[in-house]
C-alpha cells in the first residue's frame, strides 16, 4: 500500500460523540480513499456511517487517532481551508422560503468569495457550469421548496460542485428518492469521479448500487471495517457474511440478494436464453428447486415458438399448455 | 461556456432588477410618512409652516419649538427603531430558523425590561435621573443590553437541545413571564418615587425619547446595523443549517456571537428607550421576504430597514390618533396591526415545518 496516492487516510480513528459515557461509536478504523475513486461506505443501520462521514468532513472530532488529509492532519486545516478541499451533502433536506436553485449552489462559493458574497463573474460562471453539469439549468430561477425531492438532491450535489472541492462527501444521498433517481444520482457521481477527477465517498444501504458503481467499498461491520473493491469482498465473502444471521442470502455468483427460501418440490426445467432465465427466477420465488429430470415429477418445457413462448408443463403423464409464466404459476399452485 | 454567460447573468440580474426597482420606492415612502409625520400632533401646524420651521428657521418660534423638540425627534426615532426591531428580528429569525422568532418573541425585549428595572429600582434612582442624565442614559442602555442578552443565551442554550420550534417559542415566552415576574417583585419592594420612574417607562412611547437619548439610540443602532451588515453573508449561510454552514467553512459560533451582541444592542436600546414594542421585529422581516421574494440577507437587510421604519411610521400615526388629543400606546398599536401577521404565519407554518 502506498500512502502517497491517497488523498484522504485515516489511522487507527475512534468515532462517537463524546458525553457521558463515552463509548465510541465504532473503533480502529483504518481506511483511504484514492484521488479520483468514488467510495461507498456500507452497513447496517446505526453502525456508524454518518458519524464516520462527519467525522470526515470536520463536522465532529474524532474521539482518538487521526485523519490525514493529502498526508497533513485534517485538524491542521482551518475550518475555511478545507471548505476549499472537501464538500458535504448531508441527509439534512433544505427548505427555505424565497431561495432560488441558483443561490442555493451559489452559497457554495462561500469560501471563495469576499466579505459581501458577492459573486463574480467567474463565480457565476462556475455555479452555472455546476447546474448544467447536474442538468438543472431549465429551473435555475425554481424556488427550492419547489423542486422535487431528486432535483434537490442534484442541487445540492451542484452546490459541492461549484464549491469546486477535490473530495465530495455525501451521506445517503440516494436515501428518499425513487429508483429512477437513485440510479440517477449514482451515474452522476460516478461521472465526477471518472471526468472530473473528484473522489467521492458516500454512504448507502444498496448493496446492488455498490457493487456496480464504487471503485472501492468500506464494509462497516460490527467486528471491524473491511476494504476492498466490491469483486474483492464478493470473492472473500465479506458480503456474505452479512447475511449470516438473517433470512437473506448472498448469491455470489449474480451478486445478488436472495430471499432464504424453503426449498420445496423438485422441478426440471428445459429452456435456455433470456426466458429460460427468468422461468428460473419465477420458479424459484415459488419455491421450487431445479434438478435433473429422472430426479423430478414435474418437467417444464419451454417451446419458442414464432412470436411468444409456450410453456408445457408435463405432470404424472397430464400435459399443460400455458401461455405465460403468471398461467404456469397458477397451474403450478392448482396441484 | 459562452453560452452560459449569457443565461447566467439573467438569473442573478432578476432579483436584482426587482431590488433595484422596490427598493427606491420604499425609501421615497419612508420619506413622505417621515413628513406626514411631522404634520401630526395634538397641535394643528400648516405644513408649510413646519417646512418654513424645518429649512427656514424663520416663521413661529412656537411652532419651531414644538417641530424641534417634539415631532422631529418622535420622527426620527420611529426610523430609528424601525431599523433595528427589524434588523433584530430579521437576524432572529436566521440564527434560529424559525419564521416566529423575533426580540419580543422570544423575551429578549422582556430581558432587556428587566435590565433596566433593577438598574431603575435596584439601586439609586439618583443615579439614573440625576442631573448626569447622560450618563444614566447610557446606563440604562447598559442595562438593558445586559439583560436582552442573557435572555438571549438563555434561549440559544436550550434551542441547542430542543430542535422543536414551538418549545423554543413557549420557552420564549416563559422566559419572557419569569422576567415580568421578578419585574413584580422589585416593584413591591421600590419606593413610590422609583415605581413611578419604572411605570412612566414601561407605558413608553416613541415620544417619550429625549435628545440625548435619541444620539444613543442612533448611534448604537448604527453600531448593531454595522455588525448585522458584517454578517450578511455568514447569515445567507446560516439558512442552510448548521452542518451545511459550517461544512461551509463558516465559524458557527463567532457568527452566532457576533449576530447576538448585535441583536441584544439593537432590541435593548430601542427596549430601554421607547419600551417594549411588539412585532415590529416578526412581521417586518416576512413583509420584507415577501416583496423582494428573496432570501438575500444582502437584500433583505436594507430592505428590512426600510420597511420596518415606513410600519413604525404608520403606527406611530395611528396611534396619534390625528384630531384627539390623545397618544394611543405604541406597543397597542404595533400589536393590532402585527398580530394578523403572524397568524398567517402560524397556519402556513403548519404546512411547512422548517420554513425560514
Amino acid at each position: 500500500m502506498d500512502g502517497s496516492t491517497d488523498i484522504l487516510r485515516t489511522v487507527e480513528l475512534e468515532i462517537g460523540y463524546p458525553g457521558k459515557q463515552q463509548l465510541p461509536v465504532y473503533s480502529n478504523i483504518n481506511v483511504s480513499a484514492g484521488r479520483g475513486e468514488i467510495i461507498a461506505a456500507l452497513g447496517q443501520n446505526g453502525i456508524g456511517k454518518s458519524t464516520l462521514l462527519r467525522t470526515l468532513v470536520q463536522l465532529q472530532k474524532p474521539m482518538r487517532g487521526s485523519i490525514f488529509f493529502k498526508n497533513t492532519d485534517l485538524y491542521q486545516y482551518k475550518r475555511k481551508e478545507l471548505a476549499r478541499s472537501i464538500g458535504f451533502v448531508s441527509t439534512e433536506i433544505i427548505q427555505v422560503s424565497n431561495l432560488t436553485l441558483f443561490d442555493l449552489v451559489g452559497l457554495g462559493r462561500f469560501p471563495h468569495t469576499n466579505w459581501l458574497g458577492r459573486l463574480t463573474e467567474d463565480d457565476i460562471h462556475l455555479v452555472r457550469e455546476a447546474i448544467h453539469q447536474v442538468g438543472l439549468e431549465n429551473m435555475m430561477d425554481k424556488n427550492i421548496n419547489e423542486v422535487s425531492d431528486g432535483e434537490r438532491q442534484r442541487a445540492m450535489i451542484a452546490r459541492t460542485l461549484a464549491q469546486d472541492t477535490e473530495i465530495i462527501v455525501l451521506d445517503e444521498p440516494t436515501a428518499f428518492l425513487d429508483l429512477p433517481n437513485r440510479y440517477e444520482i449514482v451515474h452522476l457521481l460516478t461521472e465526477l469521479s471518472r471526468m472530473k477527477g473528484k473522489t467521492i465517498i458516500f454512504s448507502t444501504h444498496d448493496l446492488n448500487i455498490a457493487i456496480q458503481e464504487a471503485d472501492k467499498v468500506w464494509l462497516m461491520l460490527p467486528d471491524g471495517i473491511i476494504t476492498g473493491s466490491p469483486e474483492d469482498l464478493v470473492l472473500n465473502h465479506s458480503f456474505s457474511s452479512i447475511f449470516k444471521e438473517t433470512r437473506l442470502q448472498f448469491d455470489e455468483q449474480k451478486g445478488e440478494i436472495r430471499m432464504n427460501r424453503e426449498t420445496g418440490e423438485m422441478i426440471y426445467l428445459d429452456g435456455e436464453g433470456i426466458t429460460g432465465m427468468w422461468t428460473r427466477r419465477a420458479l424459484e420465488r415459488l419455491g421450487y428447486s431445479l434438478a435433473e429430470k429422472n430426479r423430478c415429477n414435474t418437467w417444464i418445457r419451454i417451446e419458442p415458438g414464432k412470436e411468444k413462448p409456450t410453456w408445457i408443463v408435463e405432470k404424472r403423464g397430464e400435459i399443460v399448455e400455458c401461455n405465460s409464466i403468471y398461467n404456469l404459476s397458477l397451474r403450478l399452485k392448482l396441484d | 461556456m459562452k453560452e452560459f454567460s449569457k443565461g447566467k447573468l439573467e438569473a442573478v440580474s432578476k432579483t436584482r432588477k426587482r431590488g433595484a426597482m422596490i427598493f427606491p420606492g420604499l425609501i421615497l415612502l419612508m420619506v413622505c410618512l417621515f413628513l406626514l409625520d411631522l404634520f401630526l400632533g395634538s397641535v394643528r401646524i400648516s405644513f408649510m409652516e413646519i417646512l418654513r420651521a424645518l429649512f427656514t428657521g424663520s416663521g413661529d418660534p412656537e411652532y419651531s419649538t414644538i417641530v424641534f423638540q417634539f415631532r422631529l425627534p418622535r420622527a426620527i426615532t420611529a426610523i430609528v427603531a424601525g431599523f433595528a426591531l427589524s434588523v433584530s428580528g430579521l437576524q432572529m429569525q436566521t440564527v434560529f430558523r424559525n419564521p416566529l422568532a423575533g426580540p419580543f418573541v422570544l423575551g429578549i425585549s422582556a430581558g432587556a425590561s428587566l435590565g433596566v428595572a433593577i438598574l431603575v429600582m435596584g439601586l439609586s434612582a439618583s443615579v439614573v435621573f440625576s442631573g448626569l442624565y447622560g450618563f444614566g442614559n447610557w446606563a440604562i442602555a447598559l442595562a438593558a443590553w445586559m439583560g436582552s442578552g442573557i435572555i438571549l443565551f438563555l434561549v440559544l442554550a436550550v434551542s441547542i437541545r430542543v430542535r422543536d420550534i414551538m418549545t423554543i417559542l413557549i420557552l420564549g415566552i416563559l422566559f419572557g413571564s419569569a422576567t415580568s415576574a421578578i419585574v413584580s417583585i422589585l416593584q413591591y419592594f421600590s419606593s413610590e418615587t422609583m415605581l413611578k420612574a419604572f411605570v412612566v417607562w414601561t407605558m413608553g412611547s416613541l415620544g417619550n425619547v429625549s435628545i440625548s437619548q435619541l444620539r444613543i439610540l442612533t448611534i448604537t443602532t448604527f453600531a448593531g446595523i454595522l455588525i448585522a451588515v458584517g454578517m450578511m453573508k455568514s447569515m445567507n449561510l446560516m439558512l442552510l443549517g448548521e452542518n451545511y454552514a459550517s461544512s461551509l467553512g463558516l465559524n458557527i459560533r463567532w457568527s452566532r456571537s457576533m449576530i447576538f451582541i448585535s441583536t441584544s444592542i439593537l432590541a435593548g436600546t430601542v427596549t430601554a428607550f421607547c419600551g417594549p414594542i411588539a412585532f415590529i421585529g416578526i412581521v417586518v422581516p416576512h413583509i420584507t421576504r415577501m416583496v423582494f421574494k428573496t432570501a438575500d440577507h444582502r437584500i433583505l437587510v436594507p430592505g428590512s430597514m426600510v420597511t420596518g421604519a415606513v410600519l413604525l411610521l404608520i403606527s406611530d400615526m395611528i396611534s396619534q390618533l390625528p384630531g384627539y388629543d390623545v397618544t394611543l400606546p405604541i406597543n397597542s398599536v404595533t400589536a393590532l396591526l402585527g398580530i394578523p401577521v403572524v397568524i398567517a404565519i402560524v397556519i402556513r407554518n403548519k404546512k411547512i415545518s422548517a420554513f425560514v
